[in-house]
């Protein structure tokens, strides 16, 4: 069970990903069609579901069926940033208007959940994940949101540029492991 | 000879291949320098103990109540401007250029403050709307900077698009007399800047300029002038219905 996390810039630049392999048991999500089908079909049924479900998917049956048979809708790093992506419109819909930080899940796409953090800077964090865990998430963000301020008041950090840091990713990584 | 030295050390960073690429950190790893026993970027996870402390360990509520010394500050701020004053053309050029280090000040104001007060909360929430913020710039950003509110906040009646911070004796320019030639200067474009830094954090993008006002009361009084651009203020209409 994997997570992805996005940091991006108030301009959408991205700054930080990081992707998480979770050791933990995941809840038994239902996603309707995928679980009554093998799963070599799937892959197939996915362009279906995002093709009713109107997103954009055009490039996205295309991978699915150029490449080698995937398990689930969302294995591919190019699926995982489309599905980022996308949800990026969801996100400043409800950024404009509610004022809390951390907007639970914006976004669905087949089994994977997109959820989001926003910054008083206007800094999304953004979190792809297949099984909920509401507490666990809004703990992680706020840690990476601390990490993220201390990265910020660096002098020497530049605003808005990507983050390189090596003790960053391994707290991150640690806080991923802690509460995901 | 002191300057030569960090630009050799640039360029044996450009040439040798770090795995993180341009980290510009002195304690990358290079063993042509006897730097001391730095930790090289290359490690993960835990630091050894006795390693450089990074940021990343110190705790942000630390200094929340610690104070810095004005005359310290003074010192520092009038170096700033004299620094300035020997690159730039004119008083305007001079004034964005303050208006430029406050910006990066108050970037980091704005992330900090909202994390010292939100942090501990369940559900922390930030501002949407504009007049909540600039009720939050006119208190807690000149208490979080300057250790007190300011003094007043105005709405312009002529146009619709201006706001004005007053401050009666801001901090940073106690100390400075500007000749009178440049009687239009105002340093205090270093608070112009931190305050337009905080307001586009928030998504209010504005122009944000400092005059002086003085009157018999204060001779320092000094307005800290707001104008917000046309697509925050339509956007302040349509979320007001």
């Amino acid at each position: 069970m994997s997570h992805h996390l996005f940091l991006l810039s108030p301009s959408d630049t991205p700054l930080y990903n990081l992707t998480h392999y979770s050791s933990k048991p995941s809840q038994s999500t239902s996603s309707p069609l995928a679980s009554n089908l093998p799963s070599w079909s799937t892959s197939a049924f996915a362009g279906t579901l995002t093709a009713l479900s109107g997103a954009s998917s055009a490039t996205q049956t295309q991978h699915g069926q150029g490449g080698t048979v995937k398990i689930g809708a969302g294995q591919d790093r190019h699926v995982i940033q489309m599905i980022a992506n996308a949800s990026l419109d969801a996100i400043e819909e409800v950024m404009r208007k509610d004022s809390v930080m951390y907007l639970k899940s914006v976004d669905k796409f087949n089994e994977w959940t997109v959820s989001a953090f926003v910054t008083p800077g206007n800094m999304k964090f953004v979190l792809l994940h297949e099984s909920r865990n509401d507490d666990g998430i809004k703990a992680f963000f706020s840690d990476v949101w601390e990490l993220y301020v201390k990265t910020m008041l660096n002098p020497f950090h530049t605003a808005h540029t990507p983050i390189r840091s090596a003790v960053f990713d391994s707290r991150v990584r640690a806080s991923a492991k802690k509460y995901l | 000879m002191s300057y030569a030295q960090p630009h050799a050390r640039f360029s044996v960073l450009s040439n040798s291949s770090l795995s993180s690429g341009e980290h510009l950190s002195p304690a990358a790893s290079s063993s042509r320098f006897s730097l001391p026993s730095a930790p090289s970027i290359n490690t993960t996870s835990t630091p050894k103990p006795g390693a450089r402390p990074n940021i990343y360990d110190r705790q942000l509520n630390k200094t929340r109540t610690t104070e810095v010394s004005s005359a310290a500050f003074a010192f520092l701020f009038s170096e700033v401007v004299q620094y300035t004053q020997k690159r730039v053309s004119g008083i305007n050029d001079l004034e964005r250029r303050l208006n430029t280090l406050g910006y990066r000040i108050g970037t980091r104001v704005l992330e900090l403050m909202s994390w010292r007060t939100e942090s501990a909360s369940k559900a922390p929430k930030r501002e949407t709307r504009f007049l909540p913020a600039l009720m939050s710039i006119h208190t807690h950003v000149w208490r979080a900077v300057f250790g007190k509110a300011a003094d007043a906040i105005e709405k312009s009646v002529e146009n619709s698009d201006e706001y004005m911070i007053i401050d009666n004796d801001p901090p940073i320019t106690r100390n400075i007399s500007v000749p009178r030639d440049m009687s239009s200067l105002s340093c205090s474009s270093f608070t112009a800047g931190i305050v337009e830094a905080v307001l586009d954090g928030l998504g209010f993008s504005a122009r944000v300029t400092a005059h002086n006002t003085p009157n018999d009361q204060f001779p320092n009084r000094t307005t800290i002038l707001i104008k917000l651009e046309k697509s925050v203020l339509e956007r302040e209409e349509a979320l007001k219905t």
